[in-house]
């Protein structure tokens, strides 16, 4: 059986990192799936998913070594208007961060319980927002 | 306080619900793939912009769509009612409309919008046409000041005829009591734009505008070698309002680029707020002063 199941996120910052885990946690145990395997997966291209400590330190860390190979003011291509969109594209670093970060993470479930380590958290990692983002929590199994 | 003249709240929730109405607004205004806002999401956008208050416009091109108003004045007053202290409603009527001038009044006595918003292309007037003179007394009357579109316009039927700043210059000299702005700088007429301001008083501009590459780099362009920034720092300063005609361009990063010109700090401040105040004749305590 595959459940996939939507979970919206409002940011409120420019760049941010938003710590997931007990939020994808409630949506494993309501599935009602047991043993099989959980992902989470954004579906946008600003945005990141990753696996680390969720210390703010590390988030400090994180966002700076991101800003500095991938500075705003360097001449990105992707700024001009969009015909398509009828406005203007200017959000390069933030499609380049979430290259980076990547788009998703994987879990097994054993027994109803996401298995990982003790300091294992999942990170919903925003590089264009604000924003209204929509995240998978894609759930194989029985 | 700092000013956003600029936004287009088509595609704000609380106007919305219906598809078609929605779908239409996309393809009016060419503005796609973007969906809806909450208003959160919006003080969000505002929050992280620095931008305590935004202009708020509406779109009524009835007469060229079959009596259908893109964006209504009342839709208007209901998102200022949502958030008072966020935002500052205009008014839209269409010209040609037989009852434009009962739908202003409405606008300015019943709805209490503080200004008005014409797209002289898309409403297919010249500023200078018989139809706008009624019109015109009534924003002196009610002292409320008007925002035209003025130089390319990304909007679906929408050519630049009629929004050169030239367009302009006679009403500008007929009309010393009433207040206008050309939004978007006039762009690509930056200098023509600069050239009315500096004989007159009354013209006003914005800065939303961001037709190439990145804010910082177009606004370099646009307002430091098109225009020289010595021009607008030292003679414009009290004429140039911060607008970013959000959401066809970027409210953060034009907000970051107006103050890495190399403007005085007073003249930001003129720009990003103390001006849209005196354009409005709007009290920050009380509303309309």
């Amino acid at each position: 059986m595959i459940k996939v199941i939507p979970m919206d996120i409002m940011t409120d910052q420019y760049n941010q990192y938003l710590i997931i885990t007990e939020d994808v946690r409630k949506i494993v145990a309501a599935s009602g799936i047991r043993n099989g395997m959980v992902t989470v997966e954004t579906r946008h291209t600003t945005t990141g998913i990753s696996v680390n400590e969720p210390l703010e330190c590390l988030q400090s860390d994180v966002d700076v070594f991101l800003s500095r190979i991938i500075p705003e003011d360097a001449p990105y291509s992707h700024c001009h208007m969009l015909r398509d969109y009828g406005s203007t594209g200017g959000n390069p670093t933030g499609h380049l961060k979430a290259m980076i970060v990547g788009n998703h993470c994987h879990f097994p479930l054993i027994d109803g319980k996401l298995i990982g380590g003790s300091a294992q958290d999942i990170w919903f990692c925003e590089f264009d927002g604000p924003s209204q983002r929509t995240i998978n929590i894609i759930i194989e199994g029985e | 306080m700092v000013i956003d003249i600029h936004v287009h709240p088509a595609f704000f929730d609380p106007i919305n619900g219906d598809e078609k109405k929605e779908e239409l607004r996309h393809n009016e205004l060419n503005i796609h793939k973007n969906g809806t806002a909450s208003l959160q999401h919006f003080f969000n956008k505002m929050n992280c912009a620095g931008i305590d208050m935004c202009v708020l416009l509406p779109e009524d091109y009835s007469t060229s769509m079959q009596g259908e108003v893109l964006v209504s004045n009342k839709e208007i007053r209901k998102l200022v009612d949502l958030a008072p202290d966020r935002f500052i409603g205009f008014a839209s009527v269409d010209p040609h409309d037989p009852s434009a001038l009962e739908k202003l009044e409405e606008a300015f006595a019943v709805l209490d919008l503080k200004g008005l918003k014409l797209h002289p292309a898309r409403q297919h007037f010249h500023p200078d046409d018989k139809i706008m003179e009624p019109i015109y007394d009534l924003c002196e009357k009610y002292d409320r000041p008007i925002i035209f579109h003025c130089g390319l316009s990304f909007e679906a039927h929408a050519t630049s005829k009629n929004c050169h700043p030239l367009d302009f210059e006679q009403l500008a000299e007929r009309r010393e009591k009433l207040r206008f702005s050309l939004a978007h700088f006039g762009w690509p007429w930056c200098r023509e734009t600069a050239m009315l301001m500096l004989k007159y008083p009354n013209v006003y501009t914005d800065t939303g505008a961001l037709y190439f590459d990145s804010a910082r780099e177009f606004y370099e362009q646009t307002f430091t070698r098109d225009i020289p920034a010595t021009w607008i720092d030292r003679s414009l300063r009290h004429q140039v309002m911060f607008g970013t005609d959000d959401p066809r361009f970027e409210m953060i990063r034009m907000s970051k680029a107006i103050e890495e010109l190399g403007f005085r700090q007073s003249t930001v401040e003129l720009i990003k707020g103390r001006n849209a105040i005196e354009f409005l004749h709007y009290d920050p305590e009380g509303g309309k002063r």
